[in-house]
């Protein structure tokens, strides 16, 4: 096996399971999330401004994959 | 991988000074049309303001309102935030118009170029440290590597986690912006390539809604992402200027 066949599904493997604990994690906080805004309507405003940094947070760990499996495909 | 040809730099006008290369490409030309599209657009909206703003005016007071009050006053403090508003509104505004333009189809989105970015979050960067030292000292540099709450024999633990988080927090802020927007455009192209490299048009007709549904989620994604960087400035910001023990 070439290097070039190796780094391809390297990166097919790193961005298939480089997702599962961001998915994981983003859907755990709009859970909690909807669950606060459901027994206090009134601070829907601030509990959807800390979901939406959360999720970035969360979702920055999943695009650190993408980066990787990127430089597999078109550096390596 | 001709697909992805859209990513590349094309040297439009060629312009070099003293061996640097400071040619017009095409991200300088995007970065130009969305710059003078948002100037068009604000100067537009905020031409003849009154005491009791009409409908126009109320956009302009709107976006302004979000900036302090969501952006600024939220995570700086009321006190602190009046000095900080201009530059965490200029990121916004900034970002958003560049992640905005790559929507028009034959355009270069600039912010997925690492360059642009990078210059972003070395900002942001500098401006934390040098903020941290004016307001408190190199002493006060120090302290942030020491958090109150821990016993003083796990210093020497800590201390060089608190050094890597520095780093990496505008770090990720590059990164989360970079990937963001290389990644919806990149799977908009590679469904388009689909096409041409089936070579055969049927496959145009279940491709074409669903990269039209990708191309609205890639609205929603650049108003995020430009919202999320501001944030996180405004928070970094704010760490470094409240008082510490």
């Amino acid at each position: 096996m070439d290097p070039k066949t190796a780094a391809m599904i390297a990166a097919g493997f790193t961005m298939g399971i480089g997702a599962i604990g961001p998915a994981i994690g983003i859907g755990n906080l709009v859970g909690k999330a909807l669950e606060g805004i459901a027994r206090q309507p009134e601070a829907a405003g601030q509990i959807q401004t800390a979901m939406f940094i959360g999720i970035a947070f969360a979702e920055a760990i999943a695009l650190y994959a993408l980066v990787v499996a990127f430089l597999l495909i078109f550096v390596a | 991988m001709h697909v992805l040809e859209h990513f590349y730099l094309e040297t439009i006008v060629p312009i070099e000074v003293f061996g640097i290369d400071i040619s017009i490409t095409n991200l300088t030309v995007s970065m130009f049309a969305a710059a003078a599209l948002f100037l068009t657009l604000f100067i537009l909206l905020a031409l003849k303001p009154k005491v009791i703003p009409g409908k126009r005016q109320a956009v302009i007071e709107m976006l302004l309102t979000f900036i302090k009050r969501n952006l600024v006053y939220n995570m700086i403090g009321k006190k602190e935030g009046e000095r900080w508003i201009p530059l965490i509104g200029g990121i916004f505004v900034f970002v958003l118009a560049n992640n905005m333009i790559g929507l028009i189809p034959g355009t270069y989105t600039p912010t997925l170029n690492p360059i642009v970015p990078v210059t972003l979050a070395l900002i942001v960067f500098f401006i934390v440290q040098v903020t941290n030292i004016r307001k408190h000292g190199i002493r006060g540099l120090l302290r942030t590597l020491a958090p109150a709450a821990v016993p003083s024999w796990m210093y020497v633990i800590v201390a060089p986690i608190e050094v890597i988080s520095m780093i990496a927090k505008p770090f990720s802020l590059f990164v989360r912006l970079m990937a963001n927007m290389l990644a919806g455009h990149t799977i908009i192209l590679v469904l388009y390539g689909l096409i041409l490299y089936f070579k055969s048009y049927y496959l145009a007709i279940p491709i074409v809604p669903f990269a039209l549904i990708m191309n609205l989620f890639e609205i929603f994604v650049s108003a995020i992402q430009a919202y999320i960087f501001a944030v996180l400035s405004a928070m970094y910001i704010g760490e470094a200027v409240k008082p510490k023990h």
